[in-house]
């Protein structure tokens, strides 16, 4: 199973020194403070969002799903590969913004409380999204499930906008956050990336089970 | 000597094509050579074997193992070149040890190496950047370097120049030296399965018409040139197929030796893998 996390990564080892490359740029203009931190963080939870939907893009240029499940590893091995290729992105991006923090909390005392909740909601979010994509990817193929990408962002973005506009949606209580303790709001905030890995697991078992009916 | 591969009743329907009741062994030690028009049935049968589809009935058992119920342990022995390869054009070949080494208990670096050097395969290039020719040594040489017992091959000769099928098949050869190992090879080119099957499976229209050892096929079915009207004097009895033309007649019979001697006027010949399956695709059937 490990050398099918190895393939996804040494496919896309290009795109993924890019973004390396792009974070690196982003977290040193965010420290001369062109950028806002948010923004790294957003910019993290994009390429969450894209890496495995392109993993499953390159699969199919390739046609490699008919060799992959030709393998000895069973189709939950292969499709277990993929969840896991998405966990070890996880890691990677949040470590990457524990230490975009922790560098501008060293260089600039900026609020490490503000940012780290900013990167847990952030990662929860990043992990939603192959949640769902992931299942559709599998049952419709890369590019039929792209459209559902944008629709995963756009939609509940403009649907908070509108209800926020139309003064259903009172966002004062957003404030009564400040009212929480730094200690309950930043071990809250750390629990929200242990629910979107309970909901990647639910996820994967419906992946499974997509595969298991599929004919490759 | 034991079965590499047994079917039993394989039957798998789509609708619009089906596979109807394939009875096929493959014994160690030999090749099985899978041939038939495009759409016949071959690609289905693999992918059965494989369980890359479902089937609809019927048993399969590689190297004794279920291939359902024991799939893991079945393709743990199992190496495969398909009609294309696989591996993305970003790759390279040495990455390929790292992405199949994990997958497989006996993976071997150092032969999966001696197989790029053998094949002259750079280990750093670029996978886009081949040739078909050495996409398809560089799936042969991932298919080889874990020591499989069976090799299956669909289509892995199509499209290459004489001099590397040349090269492939006799490192099919080699491969079957071994008394425990088989190989199970579709294939267009029926030359190729003529130089190195042992067995021939022909499926047509998603059955088998004909199966048996290679030698016992191109002995005893000949092609008898006629005229039109010759034909006519033929017992159908004594024809398997027949083919008529503008310029005469043609017929398939199963016991060239026995025809000759009933119609010593007749000039029967020995027959090709290809002009067996002319006759049974284009053919009429008697």
């Amino acid at each position: 199973m490990t050398g099918l996390i190895w393939k996804d990564f040494l496919v896309m080892r290009k795109a993924l020194k890019s973004y390396v490359l792009l974070i690196g740029v982003y977290i040193l203009l965010a420290y001369l403070d062109f950028f806002d931190y948010s923004f790294i963080i957003t910019f993290i939870q994009v390429v969450l969002a894209v890496l495995p939907i392109s993993a499953f893009a390159y699969d199919e240029q390739s046609k490699w799903d008919r060799y992959a499940m030709s393998l000895p590893l069973g189709r939950r091995g292969v499709v277990g590969a993929r969840y896991l290729f998405v966990l070890a992105l996880t890691l990677l991006t949040m470590a990457a913004g524990l230490a975009g923090t922790a560098l501008l909390y060293l260089a600039r005392q900026s609020d490490p409380l503000e940012m780290f909740v900013t990167l847990m909601v952030s990662t929860t979010v990043g992990l939603l999204i192959p949640t769902i994509l992931l299942p559709l990817s599998y049952k419709l193929g890369a590019e039929r499930a792209r459209p559902y990408l944008y629709a995963i962002i756009f939609i509940p973005v403009i649907a908070l906008v509108l209800l926020a506009k139309a003064g259903v949606l009172d966002m004062s209580m957003l404030k009564g956050m400040d009212l929480l303790a730094p200690t309950a709001l930043a071990g809250g905030s750390a629990l929200l990336p242990l629910a979107g890995l309970a909901l990647l697991f639910v996820s994967y078992l419906i992946s499974c089970r997509v595969a298991a009916g599929k004919e490759y | 000597m034991t079965n590499c591969i047994e079917i039993k009743g394989l039957s798998k329907s789509y609708g619009d094509f089906a596979l109807k009741n394939i009875d096929l062994t493959l014994p160690g030690g030999s090749i099985l050579g899978l041939i038939g028009e495009n759409g016949a049935g071959k690609t289905t049968t693999i992918k059965c074997i494989l369980n890359l589809i479902h089937r609809d009935a019927g048993e399969i058992t590689l190297l004794g193992y279920d291939n359902i119920r024991e799939e893991r342990l079945a393709k743990q022995d199992i190496g495969l070149v398909l009609d294309e390869c696989f591996f993305s054009d970003a790759l390279r070949p040495l990455d390929l040890d790292k992405i199949l080494a994990p997958a497989y208990r006996e993976w071997d670096r150092k032969l999966f190496r001696s197989y790029l050097d053998k094949f002259g395969l750079p280990e750093k290039k670029l996978i886009k950047e081949f040739s078909r020719g050495m996409k398809m040594k560089l799936s042969l040489s991932a298919a080889l370097a874990h020591h499989p017992r069976l090799l299956i091959l669909d289509e892995a000769t199509a499209g290459l120049d004489p001099v590397v099928r040349d090269e492939i098949l006799d490192e099919f050869l080699g491969f079957i030296q071994d008394e425990d190992h088989a190989i199970l090879m579709s294939s267009h080119i029926t030359s190729d399965l003529e130089k190195v099957a042992d067995y021939i499976a022909y499926i047509h229209q998603g059955q088998v018409v004909l199966s048996d050892a290679k030698d016992n096929i191109l002995d005893s079915y000949g092609r008898v040139g006629c005229t039109t009207a010759q034909l006519e004097n033929i017992d159908p009895r004594d024809v398997l197929h027949t083919r008529r033309g503008a310029f005469g007649a043609e017929a398939l019979v199963k016991d060239r030796a026995a025809f000759a001697r009933k119609y010593p006027m007749l000039l029967v010949e020995r027959t090709t893998l290809e002009d067996i399956m002319l006759f049974v695709g284009k053919g009429e059937a008697k």
